[in-house]
């Protein structure tokens, strides 16, 4: 019988062995490295920068004026007025909006009829059709918010004239036309960026998908190059299970904080993406995030049996688990019982717990429930990594009964003859 | 002409044969395929979005605020979930995640309204899902504007004036709202489609890149071409074409799904779909040779092109439109036949425009074929000389 002592040695060799095999691998192999440790640089830099305007300005809008009058034109002036919309053509004709807009010079028209001075004068209501393309949503909303409140000043403009026509006084007038001041504040990303929408998630969502592939990737190799038989110290039957998945993960583990730190503090301050979370209560979320990813990944890589097998079935995943974790296509649109299934991957409650914490500036104890989900995948997730990892370095199970039993029926044939 | 389709047929059938006996193969072209565009059918099913929760905090208590409150309940994309007693509540409510918006009705909101003096109201709405956060401002200020306008319609006509009159009085201006293409603002419509696009386009990528890497890989490069009795042409378009066509017949199914299971439109022409959804297909292909080709590694080749292909979706415009885009990266747009189908999908199905319009983004996806006639010669070496060969 072995002392514990020894096994502990043995152990802590292994271990070593393997977090610096692991690492060397990574940094050696420009395949890994550029999925390990560049992929998601690269990735966030250029969605960062696709997205580095943050904001749609200046849509282009058509307007058929029918009615020429000094007052459609104070309404047009309206249109271009706010920073959203811009009336870039006054098309003669509806069918030549149309035409504009099947060419995509334009994205919306107004139709103004020619009766809109007479009606206004008449005390009467005018009329205004809006026709917007709903086939770009941000577009739409643009163009349609920007309309409205221009349609909407100028209506009370001329509610306040004919108020004041009539004598009424200012006091009254003012407390008639608008008897309610409504203001909406847009909390924690005031200025409706899409950036700082978006890119807490796909973050997140790139630590785990490209933990998922890079481990896929070296786990394939390490079985196709019998890594884990080279590694077995000597003396040893085969290399045990918790090392190599300490091991592993420790590497991981070390190269992904790094990786954090540059995101969180560089990236972030570049594209000025919201940064109100805690430093502790950022550290205390992505503990148990980062290493629900790895052992997850730890997990699947033991499927692999070739290095490109992980890229080839895993890439496509990256869009559903994105959309899956309820931040940039809404929970609320999710067919429930596909959101909680999305639960298995550390990444929806990653993204939750990340947005809350950093967007909105949520403590830790305001994110608890997404925290204990995280812990609870790190050890299902680490238990399924050993056992992955010891049926892949145990080799086929029944076949190692076979040879142990054939080998021990040989010594007690030998015994036998040898009492004979 | 004869022996070069010889040859080609030859490189078809051995490709077909890898088809049948690898499993990779079959997940690449047939499983992992048709399980995602199901999972889009199915998370796209809604559609629409629920009634998104939002906490009341009424500091006036009066039967006006409460009518207000009630109102704002009733909207349309509102579930009033929370009626709450001071702000901190309603932050932590929102850290929680349990509410997207809390609406504030200010003391003497009532006493104001009937002493003719403007009071106001408050919406918070979170902006870090900006969708949502439009759906809420949208409802909250309508329904805000729906109220004020019944308190100023109230007032006109106690002062004397008819319904007709007081209701010029309060909106001089009406809008009639057309939705020209999507009509029912349906995300599913138009979301669905375009990842199952993409989704298309990543297995086209890979299959492509793999079916060539593979071979230098494995050493079997000698081999295949020799099947194409020497001719790089042959051989090539003996190994892509079994590719475009099941990504053909998968993107039928595609259609099927996603026309008739989701229920998108159809307001344009099919067979300038059928037309554009080709020429993607191929020009992904031709995309995904040249990659293999100038890199001469499967892993990199597929690191590279599959890092190529999910970048499509961000520079397509959808969902942030390219003309917001910094310009360089709106140049950058154009490197992506994804954008250029993405232009003629949404003209097809969601604008019905005239097919004209959609000859421009065809053309441009068709350039991209001109990319593998440049690496021919490079194609030639690294298929033939065994020192490009077995590289991992």
């Amino acid at each position: 019988m072995r002392s514990i002592g020894h096994i502990l040695k043995t152990y802590w060799r292994q271990f070593v062995s393997v977090t610096g095999n692991e690492l060397r691998n990574i940094f050696t192999d420009a395949g890994v490295l550029l999925v390990v440790v560049l992929a998601i640089f690269i990735y966030t830099t250029i969605y960062s920068c696709a997205y580095g305007t943050q904001v749609l300005r200046n849509v282009p809008l058509g307007v058929v004026d029918m009615c020429k009058t000094p007052e459609s034109r104070a309404l047009i002036n309206t249109f271009s007025s706010g920073p959203n919309t811009v009336v870039a053509y006054e098309p003669a004709s509806m069918a030549e909006a149309e035409e504009m807009f099947f060419a995509r010079k334009i994205y919306g028209i107004v139709y103004i009829p020619s009766d809109y001075s007479k009606n206004l004068y008449g005390g009467m209501q005018a009329n205004v059709s809006l026709y917007l393309d709903g086939s770009y949503l941000l577009m739409y909303r643009q163009a349609f918010q920007e309309l409205v409140a221009g349609i909407g000043t100028t209506g009370a403009m001329v509610e306040v004239q004919r108020l004041i026509s009539k004598g009424t006084n200012a006091q009254i007038t003012k407390s008639t036309v608008q008897p309610i001041i409504y203001q909406t504040h847009n909390m924690f990303n005031p200025y409706l960026g899409y950036g700082s929408f978006v890119m807490p998630a796909i973050i997140i969502v790139i630590i785990q998908q490209t933990l998922l592939i890079g481990i896929g990737m070296l786990g394939g190799t390490w079985r196709e190059h019998g890594l884990y038989d080279k590694l077995r110290p000597a003396g040893e039957r085969r290399m045990a299970t918790l090392p190599i998945v300490l091991g592993k993960a420790t590497a991981y583990a070390m190269i992904y904080t790094v990786t954090l730190l540059i995101i969180l503090n560089v990236l972030y301050r570049i594209f000025g993406f919201p940064m109100n979370g805690r430093t502790a209560d950022i550290i205390a979320f992505m503990i148990p995030y980062l290493l629900a990813c790895i052992f997850l990944s730890i997990a699947v890589s033991t499927l692999f049996r070739s290095r490109e097998s992980s890229l080839l079935l895993l890439l496509w995943t990256s869009i559903p688990i994105l959309l899956l974790s309820g931040a940039s296509y809404p929970r609320e649109a999710i067919p429930d019982w596909l959101y909680a299934m999305g639960k298995i991957f550390p990444s929806s409650s990653g993204v939750e717990g990340f947005i809350r914490l950093q967007t909105m500036g949520a403590s830790y104890i305001e994110v608890l429930p997404q925290i204990r989900i995280l812990w609870i995948l790190t050890i299902i997730y680490a238990g399924l990594a050993c056992i992955g990892i010891h049926v892949i370095t145990t080799g086929n199970l029944s076949e190692q009964i076979k040879a142990r039993v054939k080998m021990r029926m040989a010594t007690l044939k030998n015994k036998i003859e040898v009492q004979q | 002409m004869f022996v070069f389709f010889h040859n080609m047929l030859a490189v078809f059938r051995r490709e077909l044969g890898h088809m049948v006996h690898h499993r990779m193969y079959r997940m690449l072209t047939i499983v992992l395929p048709v399980i995602s565009f199901a999972f889009f059918a199915v998370l796209f099913d809604n559609g629409a979005i629920n009634k998104l929760p939002v906490a009341i905090l009424d500091e006036d208590h009066t039967p006006l605020s409460r009518k207000l409150s009630m109102m704002i309940g009733e909207a349309p994309g509102v579930l009033r979930a929370y009626d709450i007693g001071d702000m901190a509540e309603g932050e932590r409510l929102m850290h929680e995640g349990k509410i997207s918006g809390i609406v504030q009705i200010p003391d003497n909101f009532e006493s104001d309204i009937y002493g003719n003096e403007q009071t106001h109201v408050d919406a918070y709405i979170s902006g870090t899902n900006i969708s949502v956060n439009g759906m809420l401002s949208k409802d909250i200020q309508t329904t805000v504007q729906t109220f004020a306008a019944g308190i100023q319609l109230t007032k006109l006509q106690a002062a004397g004036l008819t319904a007709y009159q007081a209701m010029a009085q309060v909106m001089p201006i009406r809008f009639s709202k057309h939705v020209i293409s999507n009509p029912y603002l349906n995300y599913g419509y138009y979301l669905a489609p375009i990842f199952m696009l993409m989704m298309l386009m990543i297995f086209t990528v890979l299959t492509t890149i793999y079916a060539i890497g593979r071979e230098l890989r494995y050493s079997t490069a000698g081999e295949w071409i020799a099947t194409g009795g020497g001719s790089i042409t042959a051989s090539l378009l003996g190994k892509t074409l079994p590719i475009t066509f099941i990504m053909t017949i998968l993107a039928q199914v595609m259609f099927v799904i996603m026309f008739r299971s989701v229920g998108a439109p159809l307001n344009g022409s099919y067979w300038v779909l059928l037309a554009g959804v080709e020429l993607f297909i191929i020009s992904y292909q031709a995309i995904a040779v040249f990659i293999i080709t100038v890199l001469g590694n499967l892993r990199l080749g597929l690191s590279i092109g599959g890092g190529y292909s999910v970048l499509a979706f961000t520079f397509s415009g959808l969902t942030f439109p390219i003309m917001a885009m910094y310009p360089i990266m709106q140049a950058a747009s154009k490197i992506f036949p994804f954008t250029y189908f993405t232009e003629i999908f949404i003209d097809q199905a969601m604008r019905g425009a005239p097919s004209v319009y959609s000859i421009k983004p065809l053309i441009c996806m068709a350039v991209f074929i001109v990319l593998p006639m440049m690496v021919m010669p490079r194609l030639r070496k690294i298929a033939t000389d065994s020192k490009y060969w077995g590289k991992l």
